[in-house]
């Protein structure tokens, strides 16, 4: 730590105008890591010289080997806007008066889409985002999905373009070729941007523009980067314009006349692209003359640029000297700092539109009011987004953002877990905060307390939340939301200790690993197995790796991954079915439907949720999905787990003690939804209509011992009556490669069942890109099929996207999908076969010789609905 | 033959003459332990009856009778049921089915609280319907047995509420899981039904019912050291009646003279 101390940290804290947290976002592979180091070069954490060469942010021992990040990694930096730069800002709320100094708290997360769930939990707690497209592969599949996230976590983007050195160097494009590919990301980038955000929105305009200087180009590696503004600055004097103006010329169809000093809008003959001919050309000159060792060129356009080599870099050439030269001229942290500074929003400005996207409570409570005007007298509102382990085995730092308040070291507290509701007394612990930290890269120091806008981490919260959770002051506060995630734990593998005596070791190595990732899932099946889930291979293996090594500390024994499905219906239940509780007592009538296509996504969206006021939703699913209104203001509940895609709607008539049994009925709801009747795997896109209900007289007949189990059998009869179907998770996989792999691809996407529906050339280079539809159960060794069935030069990147009926009818021997519940009823431990209709719908049967006995229940109910209205009619 | 056996209300010895005979002649003799006890276990019945029993739980009566009625096909298999087999239990759905396999059965009846109930000095045919009052849980908190009590009392007609017992229930967070877990079994004391019974009052308030009303609690009806109590529904709360089981009766607001004075000799002296 050169430049500054904790307390200097501290002190800048107070100064929330001067805040900018933000996320470096990326596909894969586009420097950010690269590009963060550069930044923190800067700022003065590590020394200059080794910018681009240490991965800064990359803390973790495989991180480095692989050249990928895992983790998140949050570093704060301190900087200086000038005098002349400090008018570019406008906005009272971004500058706290007579203030230069500017902390930057930055969050460098994962590229790879295995880790979104990190990126995710990045955004949670930074107001901008620095979203870094490689020029060379332009904007990529997880560019746009984490684009798309941050902008609905209204994160305001800026962009740079990465790796110009390779455009140059590589590719030897042409100035107006590059100029050409500049354009297209940053359309690209826009039409993303645009798709999300709506202009009139609370965060008003977002979009990207070079000649407005939000967005910067250069190369992480060479620690060089310049926006539109730093060649403004070198030609404003020369020009005798005012800087603004020239950053408007400078870019898009402006063409510049060197003889007749004249400023066109066209192209013509002897006119030049502004761009091209004051940006591009100075630095194409200076590559070309030191990577062509013009020796006596070099000397004149360094004074030109005013660049002075120091004496040990005096006998470097190459490439060496070429580094040397442009990061002198356009220093990157420099450039990317201004643009950081400038354009990114302080939390005083952020948290105004992000409250109501961010507080579960009413929106003038004390707690909302806090977050709104970022008041650090107001009550403490944090929300902790992951946990990162410390070198304490088993224990945590709680790493997130205080959006009201201070947290203090000492400070009593409430913990609320994401299952708290306001009111109840579960999962929320009043309890100390040990001890509050900063977190910067591979260091943590200790500080006295932290006020909001700014990112910590706490000691000592780790035992009373699992991943994430909101801890505050204010006793009436309601949960901050959680995260969506883009991405879900698809893919999962049964893991046991090669030695049974270790068993204990590997459970409380599960926590743990559930701790540490956001969105892994550790599960201990019935059966015994523990299953760990995780968004693809790659993820599963690094989480393996960390439970082998870090977590359980013992050798583990792992299945082959498998995939999850989730359990549907293709048709309305064929008969109504009816089960009776085990007393015989009380008779549940109901019937399952598919939800109509796009209502599950909705769930899933949370655009139709079960905390939704009743009547706005069932607006919604009647206008969009012509539900009957009446019934779509009935729905009783959303499952599995409280918010899933399957609904239990009421769709009877005056039936007395109906809501004394709703607990039970929505418990055996849950159980079914959890654990579907072909393979006990999720419901995925169920209705359940519940028509009738006869009960017992007597309350005690009809606890949750009689009901729960019979509304589970109800259920299970009305999926097999209805083509119970599977469902498998499918990829969204984008494959870049030359022309001469593309057959390649398509041979290896065909044998797994994936699909291509957009093939196109990444315009300006020989590169494809193909995209597909790829199950995630054909994904296994798909990489490595890939690379091998194309001489090494497909890289695919998988995303999960969506569900998918497998096809075929699971009750038919020999179908795929009979296989697959045969496989997946095995490997739980169930019996083999198909469930057996029989036990989960029961007969009605009437007296010998009795009257009325064929009657069918929807003719009772409808003599029952007739009598109710004749009394209400009279 | 399927036998359902009413057992009576007290010990060993309230089952009926015929009863013990046929109990001493059949095959088979289940004893269904979970919609009431009597004073005594198990192993007493079986000394006195002088053959063993088959302890039968709701899982066993409400899930596997159907094994049990097939083997009464050929066989003498009985049921032995505490108080009257048909009384406040739910055995009916077990006659059904023995008819439709077939099988012949045969009710032996003994005493049951909804006759031994009069000892209380109420007459049984001022009693209206009869409401169970089930224990609550955080979650489920019924309360349509006390409209019945309303009703019952607005046609002045005495109430009797059986009050909730859990010998051997599933706990709730175990009804949605594979492997069963029990709960401690559990009696209902009059305490705790005038407890709740006064919480639904002071949500209902003009019913006619008030916390001052006056009920009478009843304890081991039929055995040797019964107990009956009169008094508010308020006092009810902190009266303790002993052992269970227990039964709460609301009387009617009028009552007959003769009912008056024979329940006088149940008030507390203060």
């Amino acid at each position: 730590m050169v430049n500054f101390t904790v307390d200097e940290i501290r002190q800048m804290m107070d100064k929330k105008r001067n805040i900018r947290n933000m996320s470096v976002i990326a596909h894969v592979d586009h420097g950010k890591s690269t590009l963060t180091d550069s930044l923190v070069s800067k700022a003065g954490i590590i020394a200059g010289a080794r910018a681009g060469e240490t991965r800064f942010t990359d803390t973790r021992k495989d991180e480095q080997d692989r050249c990928i990040t895992i983790k998140s990694t949050a570093i704060s930096m301190y900087f200086e806007l000038e005098e002349k730069d400090l008018v570019f800002i406008t906005n009272a709320d971004q500058r706290e008066k007579n203030e230069k100094g500017f902390l930057i708290n930055l969050i460098d997360s994962p590229g790879h889409v295995d880790f979104s769930s990190e990126v995710t939990a990045a955004l949670r707690v930074t107001d901008g985002a620095l979203v870094v497209v490689d020029c060379v592969s332009g904007v990529c599949v997880q560019t746009e999905t984490v684009l798309r996230q941050a902008i609905a976590e209204r994160i305001k983007p800026i962009l740079f373009m990465n790796k110009m050195d390779r455009a140059l160097l590589e590719l030897q494009l042409e100035a107006e070729e590059l100029y050409q590919t500049f354009q297209r990301i940053v359309e690209n980038v826009n039409v993303i941007i645009a798709t999300y955000n709506d202009d009139g929105g609370p965060m008003g305009e977002v979009r990207v523009d070079p000649s407005k200087g939000s967005v910067g180009f250069g190369s992480g590696l060479h620690g060089w980067a310049f926006t539109l503004k730093q060649f403004s600055e070198m030609y404003a004097d020369k020009f005798k314009i005012d800087l603004v103006k020239l950053m408007n010329r400078l870019w898009g169809e402006n063409f510049f006349n060197a003889k007749t000093k004249k400023w066109a809008k066209q192209k013509d003959n002897d006119n030049k692209r502004s761009f091209c001919m004051y940006v591009l050309d100075p630095i194409y000159k200076v590559f070309d003359a030191i990577m062509n060792f013009k020796k006596e060129e070099i000397d004149g356009l360094l004074t030109k640029i005013g660049v002075t080599i120091k004496h040990e870099d005096a006998d470097k050439d190459g490439k060496a000297l070429l580094k040397v030269v442009m990061r002198s001229w356009l220093p990157a942290g420099e450039a990317l700092l201004q643009m950081i500074a400038i354009h990114l929003p302080s939390p005083v400005v952020a948290q105004k539109y992000r409250m109501e996207m961010l507080y579960e409570g009413p929106h003038d409570d004390e707690a909302a009011i806090g977050i709104k005007t970022c008041d650090p007298e107001a009550p403490l509102m944090m929300y902790v987004s992951k946990m990162v382990p410390t070198s304490d085995k088993g224990r945590f730092y709680a790493f997130g953002r205080v959006f009201s308040g201070k947290v203090i070291t000492g400070q009593k507290a409430r913990i609320m877990g994401p299952n708290f509701t306001p009111g109840k007394k579960e999962d929320v612990y009043e309890k100390t905060i040990q001890r509050t930290i900063l977190m910067m890269g591979r260091y943590v120091e200790a500080i006295e307390d932290v006020p909001c806008g700014n990112i910590c981490g706490l000691v000592g919260v780790d035992q009373f939340l699992v991943k994430t959770g909101t801890i505050t002051t204010f006793k009436n506060a309601h949960n901050m939301k959680v995260m969506k995630f883009s991405v879900s734990p698809v893919v999962r593998v049964a893991v046991e200790p090669k030695n049974p005596a270790d068993l204990p070791k590997l459970v409380e190595g599960l926590k743990r690993l559930a701790k540490s990732d956001p969105m892994v899932q550790c599960i201990n099946e019935e059966s015994g197995e523990h299953i760990v889930a995780g968004a693809g291979e790659l993820h599963l293996e690094i989480c393996l790796k960390d439970l082998e090594e870090d977590h359980a500390c013992i050798p583990i024994k792992k299945s082959d991954p498998v995939v999850s499905y989730r359990e549907t219906v293709a048709e309305e239940s064929d008969q109504m079915c009816l089960s009776k509780s085990p007393n015989k007592h009380n008779r549940l009538f109901m019937k399952a439907q598919p939800m109509p296509e796009g209502l599950p996504e909705d769930i899933d969206d949370g655009k139709v949720n079960p905390r939704d006021d009743f009547k706005t939703r069932a607006r919604y699913l009647t206008d969009k999905y012509e539900y009957d209104v009446t019934e779509a203001r009935k729905i009783w509940c959303f499952g599995p787990e409280g918010t899933g895609p399957n609904i239990m709607v009421d769709c009877s008539k005056g039936v007395q003690y109906l809501n004394e049994i709703k607990d039970s009925v929505v418990a055996g709801f849950q159980w079914a939804a959890k654990e579907g009747v072909m393979a006990e795997e999720n419901l995925r896109g169920v209705r359940f209509n519940i028509y009738d209900v006869t009960l017992h007289t007597d309350a005690i007949h009809r606890g949750g011992g009689q009901i729960i189990p019979t509304t589970r059998r109800c259920l299970y009869a009305c999926l097999l009556t209805a083509q119970p179907r599977l469902m498998e998770p499918v990829y969204l996989c984008e494959i870049q490669c030359p022309e001469v792999a593309v057959g390649g691809i398509y041979g290896v996407l065909n044998r797994r069942r994936g699909h291509v529906f957009e093939e196109s050339q990444v315009t300006g280079t020989p590169m494809f890109v193909v995209k597909a539809y790829l199950p995630v159960n054909e994904s296994f060794g798909f990489t490595a099929d890939l690379r091998s069935n194309t001489g090494g030069q497909a890289f695919p990147q998988c995303v999960f996207d969506h569900w998918q009926i497998l096809p075929g009818d699971p009750c038919e021997p020999n179908t795929k999908p009979y296989v697959v519940v045969q496989e997946t009823r095995k490997r739980k431990g169930l019996k083999e076969g198909l469930p057996d209709l029989t036990q989960y719908l029961d007969k009605l049967y009437y007296p010998i010789g009795g009257f009325a006995h064929k009657q069918s229940v929807d003719t009772t109910r409808m003599c029952r609905r007739t009598l109710i209205s004749c009394l209400s009619d009279a | 033959m399927f036998y359902l056996i009413g057992l009576g209300l007290g010990d060993a010895k309230d089952i009926t003459v015929k009863g013990l005979e046929i109990v001493r002649k059949c095959d088979k003799v289940f004893l269904e332990g979970y919609t009431s006890i009597l004073t005594v276990g198990k192993d007493v019945l079986e000394e006195y009856y002088g053959r063993p029993l088959v302890l039968a739980d709701r899982e066993l009566c409400e899930g596997a009778i159907d094994d049990i009625l097939l083997e009464a096909k050929d066989a003498e298999v009985a049921l032995l049921v505490v108080g009257d087999p048909l009384g406040a239990t739910t055995h009916t759905d077990m006659l059904l089915r023995a008819k439709q396999f077939g099988v012949k059965t045969q009710i032996v009846h003994n005493a049951s609280i909804m006759n031994a109930v009069s000892c209380c000095g109420l007459q049984l045919y001022n009693f209206g319907e009869t409401v169970s009052i089930p224990y609550w849980t955080e979650t489920w908190k019924p309360d349509s047995f006390f409209e019945k009590i309303v009703a019952n009392y607005s046609r002045n007609l005495h109430t009797l509420c059986l009050l909730d017992i859990k010998v051997k229930e599933p706990t709730e967070e175990s009804l949605t899981k594979k492997v069963r877990q029990y709960m401690d079994p559990k009696f209902m004391s009059v305490k705790e039904a005038a407890e709740q019974l006064v919480q639904i009052i002071e949500n209902n308030p003009d019913t006619g019912i008030s916390k001052n009303s006056t009920a009478v609690g009843l304890s081991r009806v039929g055995a040797t050291d019964q107990q009956i109590a009169v008094m508010s529904l308020d006092a009810m709360r902190s009266f303790d009646l002993g052992p269970p089981l227990h039964s709460l009766v609301i009387p009617a607001p009028n009552l007959h003279p003769l009912e008056m004075d024979y329940l006088a000799q149940f008030k507390s002296p203060s």
